[in-house]
């Protein structure tokens, strides 16, 4: 019947499907090789823990290290990291002591104290990095991970 | 002997300066490099007035560009320890390399500037409207191109205005809703801006960049010729095409009776003559070697008497003060400085709004126009056509404003992106703190 020759798959048909269907694969496959040649596999990167150096070398107040575009509060025996990365796009935000407060000289965002946005584009606060103590006693921060503004790290044995 | 040079000079450059109509006609299929060209351009397409020769100032400039760049390759090291020494190896101890280095830089402005007054010509005189609706989105994907050739390019020096554009530049990638943090990752190829990044700039604006843009403006040309030449001309061919052209016996022009009609050459041949028309060799040609004369002398004295600048090395932790991208894209900055969007408790970055939304939203419209616009299509190829003028406003003011931006953006934004008038002094700013 000639319905049924309709339906049926000829070779020439399937040959034509299984050819393009072959070039798709084989066009996606490459172009996927190729975008994963573009995602680094290692990253010769500094490491997101690191030492900042002894508690005692910090004076008391706001002391910035540039390298790490890391601020170190210190009051007392109480310790803060505070990242000098602004929300905006990423610049680095000054501390101005006159006017205890942050500013981000590419878009003019300004930070309070404690790192709040108070005005400007910035569309988040500074972010506040953990603090702890290594073996040597050397204080570590840890930029990869983030804590709330009421964060503080005390150094338990100069307490007293 | 003079005879014999005399023939081989013209079997070179033949036929350039033909010595028959005969000569002039064949000039355009027998010479490789004129292919490109029609037989016969109209007075109207040869005027200054009309086009102001924008886009051919502009393929001057990419030329221009392209000789440049090549040799500044040579003495340019894509290393983030070496790039910047070799660039300042470059103005100060390569023989003219200040001048080449500085007519490349001077280039690439103009061609921004010079891209951009080609769009408002376009606009103006309705060219972008029926068929030439696909040449004005290869325009603009050009002028797209051109933009990124100009960031790619200085981010190369990885001097502090590239690195600071950089880290902008990322930051807004990174404002891209769902992908922005693969997109960040995969150009900056890492977390921190760094070699792989530069690398990658580096073969965008060698590579890629320039041959989308050599591949585009060919396509570009071809359209034009396929669309009947400029749209000045668009009238007399359409006015052509009512009348009854008489076949020709000896050609064929409706392809032996597949397609109706005549096509579009036929009517441009047909309504060009003696009065109204001269042969592109060598009228045309001849005014183009004068356009690419007159641009290479307006980038070589500009070189010459204005060097370029370059910045202090890149430092990660010092931001300049105040940090100001190129005026091409100060309107950019003003803008992500000023749209951050506070509704209730959600905030929209700046970054987001005026880095990425605004921008596509301009793109997207300029896409769009076209079929928005309902202007008669005796508008087409007329400058300022009096049937269009509430479009031409609402173009001159969109225009303005981002003019207006880019000039609150060069003169009137001092350190941390303050407001100060011209005559308000800024202050000074401590380098460290």
């Amino acid at each position: 019947m000639p319905e049924e020759k309709d339906t049926k798959i000829t070779r020439r048909f399937f040959l034509e499907v299984f050819g393009k269907a072959a070039v798709v694969v084989a066009v996606l496959a490459e172009a996927f090789g190729a975008i994963k040649a573009f995602i680094p596999q290692v990253l010769y990167e500094p490491p997101s823990k690191f030492k900042i150096g002894k508690p005692e070398d910090f004076p008391e107040g706001i002391t910035f290290l540039s390298k790490y575009k890391l601020y170190i509060f210190r009051k007392g025996n109480d310790f803060n990291a505070v990242s000098a990365i602004c929300t905006h796009l990423n610049c680095v935000a000054d501390w101005k002591p006159e006017e205890r407060e942050f500013y981000c000289s590419c878009h003019g965002s300004v930070f309070s104290e404690d790192g709040t946005n108070v005005a400007g584009p910035a569309p988040r606060p500074l972010s506040w990095h953990p603090l702890s103590l290594s073996p040597d006693s050397n204080l570590v921060v840890e930029t990869n991970k983030q804590v709330s503004h009421d964060y503080k790290f005390s150094l338990q044995g100069e307490k007293s | 002997m003079k005879e014999k040079l005399i023939v081989l000079w013209r079997n070179l450059i033949w036929p350039w300066s033909p010595q028959s109509n005969r000569e002039a006609s064949e000039s355009v299929v027998k010479n490789f490099w004129l292919h490109w060209f029609p037989s016969r351009i109209s007075l109207w397409s040869m005027s200054w007035g009309y086009s102001l020769w924008l886009g051919t100032i502009a393929a001057c400039l990419f030329v221009i560009l392209a000789i440049t760049g090549l040799l500044l390759l040579y003495f340019y090291i894509p290393s983030v320890q070496d790039a910047y020494w070799s660039v300042k190896d470059i103005d100060n101890v390569v023989v003219f390399g200040w001048l080449l280095r500085a007519q490349h830089r001077w280039a690439a402005h103009l061609m921004v500037a010079v891209v951009f007054f080609h769009l408002v010509r376009v606009f103006f005189t309705t060219a972008y409207r029926a068929q030439r609706v696909w040449n004005w989105y290869i325009g603009i994907a050009l002028f797209v191109l051109t933009l990124f050739l100009s960031f790619t390019g200085y981010i190369l020096p990885w001097d502090q205005l590239a690195y600071w554009a950089l880290t902008i530049a990322m930051g807004i990638a990174r404002e891209f809703p769902i992908l922005g943090k693969s997109i960040r990752f995969i150009f900056v190829g890492g977390n921190i801006l760094g070699q792989s990044s530069l690398l990658r700039f580096f073969v965008f604006h060698n590579f890629f960049l320039p041959t989308l843009v050599v591949i585009l403006f060919a396509l570009h040309m071809w359209r034009i010729r396929k669309d009947g030449g400029l749209a000045c001309m668009d009238k007399l061919i359409h006015e052509t095409r009512l009348k009854e052209i008489p076949l020709s016996p000896t050609k064929t022009y409706s392809l032996l009776g597949v397609t109706e009609g005549t096509t579009i050459q036929v009517a441009t041949t047909e309504a060009l003559d003696e009065s109204n028309s001269v042969h592109a060799s060598p009228h045309l040609t001849r005014r183009i070697a004068l356009v690419f004369l007159v641009t290479t002398i307006v980038t070589l004295v500009l070189a010459l008497f204005f060097p370029v600048p370059l910045e202090e090395p890149a430092n990660p932790s010092v931001t300049p003060i105040p940090a100001k991208a190129p005026w091409y894209f100060l309107w950019l900055q003003e803008l992500t400085a000023i749209t951050t969007l506070k509704i209730g408790k959600i905030t929209i970055s700046g970054g987001l709004i005026g880095g990425i939304l605004v921008p596509g939203f301009l793109l997207l419209l300029a896409i769009v126009w076209p079929f928005l616009d309902k202007s008669p299509i005796d508008a087409i190829g007329v400058w300022f056509h009096k049937r269009r003028r509430i479009q031409n406003i609402v173009f001159v003011f969109i225009s303005l404003t981002v003019i207006a931006l880019i000039i609150i953006g060069v003169y009137l934004r001092g350190p941390y992106w303050k407001f100060y008038w011209p005559w308000q002094p800024w202050p000074e700013i401590p380098t460290l703190f």
